[in-house]
Protein backbone atom coordinates (compact mmCIF):
# COMPACT_ATOMS: atom_id res chain seq x y z
CA UNK A 1 0.00 0.00 0.00
CA UNK A 2 2.42 2.33 1.11
CA UNK A 3 5.07 1.63 -1.77
CA UNK A 4 2.28 1.81 -3.92
CA UNK A 5 1.61 5.65 -2.73
CA UNK A 6 5.23 6.00 -2.97
CA UNK A 7 5.58 5.28 -6.37
CA UNK A 8 2.39 7.24 -7.10
CA UNK A 9 4.51 10.09 -5.60
CA UNK A 10 7.94 9.74 -7.57
CA UNK A 11 5.30 9.12 -10.83
CA UNK A 12 3.53 12.37 -10.11
CA UNK A 13 7.28 14.49 -9.24
CA UNK A 14 8.69 13.00 -12.76
CA UNK A 15 5.79 14.18 -14.66
CA UNK A 16 5.99 17.49 -12.73
CA UNK A 17 9.94 17.93 -13.65
CA UNK A 18 9.00 16.79 -17.59
CA UNK A 19 6.38 19.52 -17.24
CA UNK A 20 8.94 21.80 -16.36
CA UNK A 21 11.22 21.08 -18.44
CA UNK A 22 8.75 21.20 -21.46
CA UNK A 23 8.28 24.69 -20.73
CA UNK A 24 11.45 25.37 -20.24
CA UNK A 25 12.67 23.61 -23.83
CA UNK A 26 9.48 25.81 -25.60
CA UNK A 27 10.97 29.18 -23.92
CA UNK A 28 14.10 28.71 -25.61
CA UNK A 29 13.03 27.76 -28.73
CA UNK A 30 10.86 30.47 -29.70
CA UNK A 31 13.40 32.65 -27.92
CA UNK A 32 16.14 30.65 -29.88
CA UNK A 33 19.19 32.76 -28.24
CA UNK A 34 21.37 30.85 -25.52
CA UNK A 35 22.40 34.42 -24.11
CA UNK A 36 19.09 34.77 -23.11
CA UNK A 37 17.74 31.67 -22.46
CA UNK A 38 19.46 28.26 -23.26
CA UNK A 39 17.66 25.29 -23.88
CA UNK A 40 17.99 22.04 -20.52
CA UNK A 41 20.40 20.35 -22.67
CA UNK A 42 22.50 23.22 -23.59
CA UNK A 43 22.77 23.78 -19.71
CA UNK A 44 23.20 20.15 -18.96
CA UNK A 45 25.84 19.70 -21.68
CA UNK A 46 27.35 22.97 -19.73
CA UNK A 47 27.31 21.37 -16.67
CA UNK A 48 28.87 18.06 -17.42
CA UNK A 49 31.38 20.08 -19.09
CA UNK A 50 31.97 21.97 -15.60
CA UNK A 51 31.90 19.06 -12.77
CA UNK A 52 34.64 17.30 -13.44
CA UNK A 53 36.93 20.49 -12.66
CA UNK A 54 39.31 21.03 -9.90
CA UNK A 55 37.74 25.08 -9.56
CA UNK A 56 33.79 23.27 -10.06
CA UNK A 57 34.72 21.04 -6.65
CA UNK A 58 36.52 23.81 -4.76
CA UNK A 59 33.69 26.46 -5.31
CA UNK A 60 30.95 23.50 -4.28
CA UNK A 61 33.16 22.79 -1.52
CA UNK A 62 33.54 26.58 -0.33
CA UNK A 63 29.74 26.52 -0.53
CA UNK A 64 28.81 23.74 0.97
CA UNK A 65 31.03 24.70 3.65
CA UNK A 66 29.58 28.36 4.12
CA UNK A 67 26.02 27.06 4.23
CA UNK A 68 26.88 24.38 6.78
CA UNK A 69 28.40 27.18 8.78
CA UNK A 70 25.37 29.72 8.64
CA UNK A 71 22.96 26.89 9.34
CA UNK A 72 25.01 25.55 12.20
CA UNK A 73 24.96 29.09 13.81
CA UNK A 74 21.78 30.23 13.03
CA UNK A 75 20.16 26.70 14.22
CA UNK A 76 22.05 26.51 17.60
CA UNK A 77 21.53 30.69 18.35
CA UNK A 78 18.14 30.64 17.17
CA UNK A 79 17.20 27.37 19.20
CA UNK A 80 18.78 28.70 22.56
CA UNK A 81 17.73 32.64 22.21
CA UNK A 82 14.13 31.22 20.86
CA UNK A 83 13.50 28.72 23.66
CA UNK A 84 14.30 31.24 26.65
CA UNK A 85 12.19 33.39 24.88
CA UNK A 86 9.10 31.49 24.65
CA UNK A 87 10.09 30.43 28.36
CA UNK A 88 11.06 33.85 29.51
CA UNK A 89 8.67 37.07 29.21
CA UNK A 90 11.61 39.49 29.86
CA UNK A 91 13.77 37.30 27.38
CA UNK A 92 11.25 37.74 24.73
CA UNK A 93 10.74 41.62 25.60
CA UNK A 94 14.52 41.85 25.36
CA UNK A 95 14.57 39.79 21.78
CA UNK A 96 11.84 41.10 20.39
CA UNK A 97 13.02 44.58 18.42
CA UNK A 98 16.18 42.83 17.39
CA UNK A 99 14.13 40.21 15.80
CA UNK A 100 11.75 42.59 14.23
CA UNK A 101 14.86 44.61 12.68
CA UNK A 102 16.77 41.80 11.43
CA UNK A 103 13.16 40.65 9.76
CA UNK A 104 12.26 44.35 8.40
CA UNK A 105 15.97 44.65 7.18
CA UNK A 106 16.55 43.72 3.46
CA UNK A 107 18.79 40.92 2.48
CA UNK A 108 21.12 43.19 0.37
CA UNK A 109 21.56 45.83 2.60
CA UNK A 110 22.82 42.93 5.12
CA UNK A 111 25.11 42.00 2.23
CA UNK A 112 26.12 45.23 1.15
CA UNK A 113 26.99 46.15 5.49
CA UNK A 114 28.61 42.83 6.08
CA UNK A 115 31.21 43.59 3.13
CA UNK A 116 32.36 46.72 4.88
CA UNK A 117 33.01 44.74 8.27
CA UNK A 118 33.56 41.12 7.43
CA UNK A 119 36.27 39.64 4.81
CA UNK A 120 35.07 37.78 1.68
CA UNK A 121 34.61 34.28 2.81
CA UNK A 122 32.65 35.57 6.11
CA UNK A 123 30.20 37.67 4.54
CA UNK A 124 27.32 35.13 2.75
CA UNK A 125 27.97 33.06 6.53
CA UNK A 126 27.02 36.52 8.48
CA UNK A 127 24.34 37.25 6.12
CA UNK A 128 22.95 33.83 5.77
CA UNK A 129 23.29 33.87 9.73
CA UNK A 130 21.18 37.05 10.43
CA UNK A 131 18.41 35.76 8.04
CA UNK A 132 17.86 32.36 9.47
CA UNK A 133 18.18 33.27 12.80
CA UNK A 134 14.62 34.87 13.48
CA UNK A 135 13.20 32.08 11.59
CA UNK A 136 14.73 29.42 13.67
CA UNK A 137 14.13 31.44 16.77
CA UNK A 138 10.37 31.81 15.85
CA UNK A 139 10.51 28.35 15.83
CA UNK A 140 12.13 27.47 18.81
CA UNK A 141 10.04 30.17 20.99
CA UNK A 142 6.91 28.02 20.18
CA UNK A 143 8.06 24.52 21.12
CA UNK A 144 9.12 26.46 24.37
CA UNK A 145 5.46 26.29 24.71
CA UNK A 146 4.80 22.75 23.22
CA UNK A 147 5.02 20.82 26.41
CA UNK A 148 1.47 19.95 27.84
CA UNK A 149 0.33 21.36 30.88
CA UNK A 150 -0.18 18.45 32.07
CA UNK A 151 2.79 16.25 31.80
CA UNK A 152 4.46 19.53 33.32
CA UNK A 153 1.98 18.97 36.18
CA UNK A 154 2.53 15.87 36.45
CA UNK A 155 6.68 16.54 36.84
CA UNK A 156 5.83 19.00 39.21
CA UNK A 157 3.67 16.50 41.47
CA UNK A 158 6.89 14.01 41.36
CA UNK A 159 8.99 16.88 42.48
CA UNK A 160 11.43 16.19 39.25
CA UNK A 161 14.50 18.36 38.64
CA UNK A 162 13.91 21.81 36.46
CA UNK A 163 17.10 20.32 34.56
CA UNK A 164 15.85 16.84 33.86
CA UNK A 165 12.04 18.63 32.95
CA UNK A 166 13.88 20.93 30.20
CA UNK A 167 16.04 17.60 28.92
CA UNK A 168 13.80 14.99 28.98
CA UNK A 169 10.19 16.96 28.83
CA UNK A 170 10.05 20.48 27.26
CA UNK A 171 13.06 19.91 24.89
CA UNK A 172 11.69 16.89 23.18
CA UNK A 173 8.15 18.17 23.14
CA UNK A 174 9.85 21.33 21.37
CA UNK A 175 11.69 18.98 18.75
CA UNK A 176 9.10 18.87 16.21
CA UNK A 177 9.53 22.71 16.16
CA UNK A 178 12.84 22.52 15.96
CA UNK A 179 12.55 20.51 13.23
CA UNK A 180 10.57 22.37 11.14
CA UNK A 181 13.00 25.89 11.95
CA UNK A 182 15.81 24.14 11.43
CA UNK A 183 14.05 23.02 7.99
CA UNK A 184 12.99 26.52 6.70
CA UNK A 185 16.81 27.87 8.04
CA UNK A 186 18.49 25.21 5.89
CA UNK A 187 17.15 26.70 2.94
CA UNK A 188 16.96 29.73 3.58
CA UNK A 189 20.91 29.80 4.57
CA UNK A 190 21.78 28.52 1.04
CA UNK A 191 20.40 31.31 -0.96
CA UNK A 192 21.34 33.76 1.03
CA UNK A 193 24.81 31.96 1.08
CA UNK A 194 24.40 32.24 -2.63
CA UNK A 195 23.25 35.80 -3.22
CA UNK A 196 26.08 36.57 -0.80
CA UNK A 197 28.77 35.00 -3.01
CA UNK A 198 27.46 36.72 -5.62
CA UNK A 199 28.29 39.90 -4.05
CA UNK A 200 31.29 39.24 -1.86
CA UNK A 201 32.65 36.97 -4.42
CA UNK A 202 34.75 34.82 -2.31
CA UNK A 203 37.65 32.93 -4.38
CA UNK A 204 35.87 29.24 -4.40
CA UNK A 205 31.78 29.85 -4.29
CA UNK A 206 29.28 29.18 -6.28
CA UNK A 207 28.12 32.46 -6.30
CA UNK A 208 31.48 33.74 -7.55
CA UNK A 209 30.89 31.09 -10.54
CA UNK A 210 27.55 33.11 -11.18
CA UNK A 211 28.74 36.56 -11.14
CA UNK A 212 31.82 35.63 -13.43
CA UNK A 213 30.11 33.43 -15.59
CA UNK A 214 27.10 36.48 -15.86
CA UNK A 215 30.34 39.01 -16.75
CA UNK A 216 31.20 36.65 -19.34
CA UNK A 217 27.31 36.57 -20.86
CA UNK A 218 27.91 32.87 -20.58
CA UNK A 219 24.33 32.40 -19.84
CA UNK A 220 24.30 28.40 -19.78
CA UNK A 221 27.01 28.31 -17.38
CA UNK A 222 25.28 30.96 -15.27
CA UNK A 223 22.23 28.00 -15.52
CA UNK A 224 24.64 25.34 -14.75
CA UNK A 225 26.13 27.01 -11.43
CA UNK A 226 22.52 27.62 -10.82
CA UNK A 227 21.84 24.33 -10.91
CA UNK A 228 24.89 23.14 -8.83
CA UNK A 229 23.01 24.86 -6.34
CA UNK A 230 19.50 23.77 -6.57
CA UNK A 231 21.18 20.52 -6.24
CA UNK A 232 23.54 21.07 -3.49
CA UNK A 233 20.40 22.75 -1.20
CA UNK A 234 18.24 19.61 -2.64
CA UNK A 235 20.87 17.32 -1.27
CA UNK A 236 21.41 19.10 2.16
CA UNK A 237 17.82 18.92 2.77
CA UNK A 238 17.41 15.88 2.10
CA UNK A 239 20.55 14.52 4.42
CA UNK A 240 18.58 16.92 6.87
CA UNK A 241 15.71 14.58 6.63
CA UNK A 242 17.44 11.68 6.89
CA UNK A 243 18.98 12.99 10.41
CA UNK A 244 15.38 13.71 11.59
CA UNK A 245 13.72 10.90 10.59
CA UNK A 246 12.62 8.77 13.47
CA UNK A 247 13.82 11.31 16.22
CA UNK A 248 10.56 12.70 16.33
CA UNK A 249 9.39 12.76 19.89
CA UNK A 250 5.81 11.47 18.49
CA UNK A 251 2.96 10.95 21.10
CA UNK A 252 1.91 13.97 22.76
CA UNK B 1 -6.15 12.78 62.20
CA UNK B 2 -3.29 13.41 60.28
CA UNK B 3 -4.33 14.74 57.11
CA UNK B 4 -7.83 17.37 57.07
CA UNK B 5 -9.88 18.44 54.59
CA UNK B 6 -12.40 20.69 55.22
CA UNK B 7 -15.22 22.67 53.82
CA UNK B 8 -13.73 22.18 50.48
CA UNK B 9 -15.64 24.15 47.34
CA UNK B 10 -14.41 24.82 44.01
CA UNK B 11 -16.11 26.23 41.00
CA UNK B 12 -15.19 26.48 37.41
CA UNK B 13 -16.26 29.79 36.39
CA UNK B 14 -20.40 29.63 37.00
CA UNK B 15 -20.33 25.81 37.90
CA UNK B 16 -19.65 25.04 41.38
CA UNK B 17 -17.95 21.65 41.22
CA UNK B 18 -17.34 20.80 44.79
CA UNK B 19 -19.81 21.87 47.30
CA UNK B 20 -18.22 21.69 50.36
CA UNK B 21 -16.27 18.57 51.18
CA UNK B 22 -15.17 17.47 54.83
CA UNK B 23 -12.38 14.49 54.54
CA UNK B 24 -10.16 13.47 57.16
CA UNK B 25 -7.86 10.98 57.44
CA UNK B 26 -4.57 9.16 59.00
CA UNK B 27 -1.39 8.95 57.69
CA UNK B 28 -1.75 4.91 57.04
CA UNK B 29 -5.36 4.91 55.95
CA UNK B 30 -7.04 4.22 52.75
CA UNK B 31 -9.82 6.15 51.54
CA UNK B 32 -11.81 5.42 48.60
CA UNK B 33 -13.56 8.64 47.46
CA UNK B 34 -17.05 6.91 45.74
CA UNK B 35 -19.28 8.91 43.17
CA UNK B 36 -20.96 9.35 40.19
CA UNK B 37 -18.83 10.06 36.77
CA UNK B 38 -18.44 14.08 36.53
CA UNK B 39 -19.11 14.88 40.29
CA UNK B 40 -15.72 15.93 40.77
CA UNK B 41 -13.56 13.69 42.20
CA UNK B 42 -10.71 14.21 40.00
CA UNK B 43 -10.78 17.64 41.32
CA UNK B 44 -10.99 16.50 44.42
CA UNK B 45 -7.54 14.65 44.42
CA UNK B 46 -6.20 17.57 42.50
CA UNK B 47 -6.43 19.98 45.26
CA UNK B 48 -5.70 17.11 48.25
CA UNK B 49 -2.02 17.25 45.87
CA UNK B 50 -1.66 20.78 45.56
CA UNK B 51 -1.67 20.61 41.65
CA UNK B 52 -4.79 23.17 41.99
CA UNK B 53 -4.44 25.82 44.96
CA UNK B 54 -7.47 28.28 43.46
CA UNK B 55 -10.33 26.67 46.03
CA UNK B 56 -11.89 27.33 49.11
CA UNK B 57 -11.75 25.56 52.44
CA UNK B 58 -8.76 24.29 54.85
CA UNK B 59 -6.32 21.73 53.71
CA UNK B 60 -4.57 21.01 56.46
CA UNK B 61 -0.93 18.27 57.42
CA UNK B 62 -0.19 17.78 53.49
CA UNK B 63 1.93 20.91 53.04
CA UNK B 64 5.49 18.77 53.95
CA UNK B 65 4.15 15.21 52.54
CA UNK B 66 5.46 13.64 49.19
CA UNK B 67 2.67 12.51 46.89
CA UNK B 68 2.58 9.96 44.31
CA UNK B 69 -0.42 9.76 41.44
CA UNK B 70 -2.16 7.54 39.51
CA UNK B 71 -3.82 9.80 36.75
CA UNK B 72 -6.76 8.82 35.31
CA UNK B 73 -4.98 10.18 31.84
CA UNK B 74 -1.89 8.06 32.54
CA UNK B 75 0.35 11.61 31.94
CA UNK B 76 3.52 9.22 30.86
CA UNK B 77 6.01 10.52 28.63
CA UNK B 78 5.38 9.24 25.25
CA UNK B 79 8.72 8.54 23.74
CA UNK B 80 9.84 7.05 26.79
CA UNK B 81 9.65 3.38 28.02
CA UNK B 82 7.79 2.66 31.01
CA UNK B 83 11.20 2.18 33.03
CA UNK B 84 12.19 5.38 31.78
CA UNK B 85 8.77 7.07 32.57
CA UNK B 86 9.48 5.28 36.82
CA UNK B 87 13.31 6.57 36.57
CA UNK B 88 12.06 9.79 35.56
CA UNK B 89 9.43 10.40 38.66
CA UNK B 90 11.92 9.03 40.79
CA UNK B 91 14.85 11.41 39.77
CA UNK B 92 13.25 13.72 42.10
CA UNK B 93 14.22 11.91 45.07
CA UNK B 94 17.33 10.38 46.87
CA UNK B 95 17.04 7.02 46.02
CA UNK B 96 20.05 5.03 44.35
CA UNK B 97 20.08 4.13 40.34
CA UNK B 98 21.06 0.50 41.25
CA UNK B 99 17.92 0.39 43.95
CA UNK B 100 15.03 1.87 41.78
CA UNK B 101 16.27 -0.25 38.67
CA UNK B 102 15.19 -2.78 41.43
CA UNK B 103 12.06 -1.54 42.17
CA UNK B 104 11.17 -1.59 38.89
CA UNK B 105 11.92 -4.33 37.71
CA UNK B 106 10.21 -6.40 40.31
CA UNK B 107 7.01 -3.81 39.67
CA UNK B 108 7.42 -4.03 35.78
CA UNK B 109 7.63 -7.85 36.62
CA UNK B 110 4.57 -7.90 38.66
CA UNK B 111 2.40 -5.82 36.90
CA UNK B 112 2.88 -8.21 33.56
CA UNK B 113 4.48 -5.26 31.64
CA UNK B 114 7.70 -7.50 30.94
CA UNK B 115 8.52 -7.91 27.73
CA UNK B 116 6.85 -4.22 27.18
CA UNK B 117 9.63 -2.58 29.57
CA UNK B 118 11.57 -1.12 26.94
CA UNK B 119 8.89 0.08 24.43
CA UNK B 120 7.94 3.71 24.08
CA UNK B 121 4.99 4.20 25.89
CA UNK B 122 3.25 5.74 22.63
CA UNK B 123 3.63 2.16 21.30
CA UNK B 124 1.70 0.79 24.26
CA UNK B 125 -1.88 -0.40 24.70
CA UNK B 126 -4.13 1.59 26.95
CA UNK B 127 -4.30 -1.08 29.55
CA UNK B 128 -0.51 -1.46 29.45
CA UNK B 129 -0.23 2.64 29.83
CA UNK B 130 -2.49 1.87 33.03
CA UNK B 131 0.05 -0.89 34.14
CA UNK B 132 3.10 1.42 33.62
CA UNK B 133 1.37 4.50 35.09
CA UNK B 134 0.87 2.21 38.24
CA UNK B 135 4.49 0.89 38.28
CA UNK B 136 5.56 4.80 38.30
CA UNK B 137 3.35 5.56 40.85
CA UNK B 138 4.17 2.60 42.97
CA UNK B 139 7.69 2.42 42.84
CA UNK B 140 8.37 5.96 43.85
CA UNK B 141 7.64 5.79 48.50
CA UNK B 142 5.23 8.53 49.29
CA UNK B 143 3.55 9.98 52.38
CA UNK B 144 0.66 10.36 50.05
CA UNK B 145 -0.76 7.89 47.16
CA UNK B 146 -3.44 9.14 45.12
CA UNK B 147 -5.35 7.11 42.76
CA UNK B 148 -7.71 8.21 40.13
CA UNK B 149 -9.93 5.43 38.54
CA UNK B 150 -6.51 3.71 38.73
CA UNK B 151 -7.81 0.05 37.88
CA UNK B 152 -9.87 0.62 35.48
CA UNK B 153 -8.61 0.42 31.67
CA UNK B 154 -7.46 -3.40 32.71
CA UNK B 155 -9.57 -6.34 32.46
CA UNK B 156 -11.01 -8.10 35.68
CA UNK B 157 -8.02 -10.84 36.42
CA UNK B 158 -5.44 -8.28 35.74
CA UNK B 159 -7.07 -5.88 38.18
CA UNK B 160 -7.43 -7.76 41.01
CA UNK B 161 -3.61 -9.14 40.60
CA UNK B 162 -2.69 -5.06 40.65
CA UNK B 163 -5.00 -4.03 43.37
CA UNK B 164 -3.36 -6.93 45.27
CA UNK B 165 -0.34 -6.24 44.28
CA UNK B 166 -1.62 -2.09 45.61
CA UNK B 167 -2.74 -3.50 48.93
CA UNK B 168 0.82 -5.23 49.62
CA UNK B 169 3.04 -2.60 48.82
CA UNK B 170 0.91 -0.72 51.28
CA UNK B 171 1.62 -3.50 53.87
CA UNK B 172 4.77 -3.25 53.33
CA UNK B 173 5.86 0.27 52.94
CA UNK B 174 2.11 2.21 54.86
CA UNK B 175 1.00 5.37 54.05
CA UNK B 176 -1.98 7.11 53.12
CA UNK B 177 -3.73 6.73 50.27
CA UNK B 178 -6.77 8.02 48.48
CA UNK B 179 -8.89 5.84 45.77
CA UNK B 180 -11.13 7.81 43.73
CA UNK B 181 -13.41 5.12 42.10
CA UNK B 182 -17.41 4.93 40.73
CA UNK B 183 -16.75 1.18 41.05
CA UNK B 184 -18.45 -0.01 44.62
CA UNK B 185 -17.16 -3.30 44.36
CA UNK B 186 -13.38 -1.31 44.02
CA UNK B 187 -13.85 0.23 46.59
CA UNK B 188 -15.15 -2.52 48.84
CA UNK B 189 -12.56 -4.72 48.06
CA UNK B 190 -9.62 -1.84 49.07
CA UNK B 191 -10.88 0.76 51.46
CA UNK B 192 -10.33 1.04 55.14
CA UNK B 193 -13.01 3.89 54.89
CA UNK B 194 -15.30 5.18 52.07
CA UNK B 195 -17.17 8.02 51.14
CA UNK B 196 -19.93 8.91 49.15
CA UNK B 197 -20.23 11.85 46.94
CA UNK B 198 -22.97 13.08 45.75
CA UNK B 199 -23.49 14.38 42.42
CA UNK B 200 -22.10 18.21 41.26
CA UNK B 201 -21.87 20.01 43.21
CA UNK B 202 -20.39 16.84 45.27
CA UNK B 203 -20.59 16.65 48.88
CA UNK B 204 -20.20 13.67 51.41
CA UNK B 205 -23.33 12.34 51.47
CA UNK B 206 -22.16 9.20 53.61
CA UNK B 207 -18.99 7.21 55.49
CA UNK B 208 -18.71 3.84 55.77
CA UNK B 209 -16.12 2.22 57.79
CA UNK B 210 -14.88 -1.26 56.38
CA UNK B 211 -14.23 -3.52 59.09
CA UNK B 212 -14.15 -6.72 57.53
CA UNK B 213 -10.51 -8.08 57.00
CA UNK B 214 -9.55 -8.32 53.41
CA UNK B 215 -9.47 -12.10 52.26
CA UNK B 216 -12.95 -11.87 53.73
CA UNK B 217 -14.38 -9.72 50.97
CA UNK B 218 -15.29 -12.37 48.62
CA UNK B 219 -18.96 -11.59 46.82
CA UNK B 220 -21.85 -13.45 48.51
CA UNK B 221 -19.82 -13.52 51.73
CA UNK B 222 -22.22 -11.78 54.41
CA UNK B 223 -21.08 -8.99 55.56
CA UNK B 224 -19.51 -7.51 52.34
CA UNK B 225 -23.48 -8.15 50.78
CA UNK B 226 -24.67 -6.47 53.74
CA UNK B 227 -22.04 -3.32 53.38
CA UNK B 228 -22.80 -3.44 49.77
CA UNK B 229 -26.01 -3.16 49.89
CA UNK B 230 -25.56 0.08 52.08
CA UNK B 231 -23.29 1.14 49.73
CA UNK B 232 -25.55 0.87 46.58
CA UNK B 233 -28.47 2.18 48.34
CA UNK B 234 -26.07 5.34 48.78
CA UNK B 235 -25.35 5.56 45.56
CA UNK B 236 -28.89 5.55 44.37
CA UNK B 237 -30.01 7.93 46.36
CA UNK B 238 -27.10 9.88 44.62
CA UNK B 239 -28.30 9.09 41.35
CA UNK B 240 -32.57 9.62 41.86
CA UNK B 241 -32.00 12.20 44.45
CA UNK B 242 -33.18 12.65 48.08
CA UNK B 243 -36.36 12.35 47.48
CA UNK B 244 -36.50 8.80 45.49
Amino acid sequence: MSTSRNRRRLGMGLISIAALLGIWQAGASLVGKDIILPSPYRVFVELIALAPTADFAAAVGGTFARGLEAFAISTLAGSVAGFASGRFDLVRAALAPLLTTIRATPVLALILLALLWFPAGFVPVFAAFLMAFPVMAASATEGAKAAPAELLEMAALFQVPPRRVLFELRIPAAFPFFAAGARASLGLSWKVVVAGEVLSQPRFAIGTGLQSSRLLLETPRVFAWAFAAILLCGLAEWLFGRLVAGKSFRGL
Amino acid sequence: MDFRLSGIRKSFGSLEVLGGIDVEMDRDELIVILGPSGCGKTTFLKIVAGLDRAFEGGREGFDDSSFSFVFQDHRLLPWKSAVDNALFALSGTDIERSTAMTRIDRLIRLSGLDGHERRPVRELSGGMRQRASLVRAFCRHADVLLLDEAFQSVDLGRKRELMRLFLGIREIEGGAAILVTHDPWEALWLADRIVVLSDRPAKVVDTFDVDIPRDEREAGMDRVARLERRLSSALMGVRLGPDA
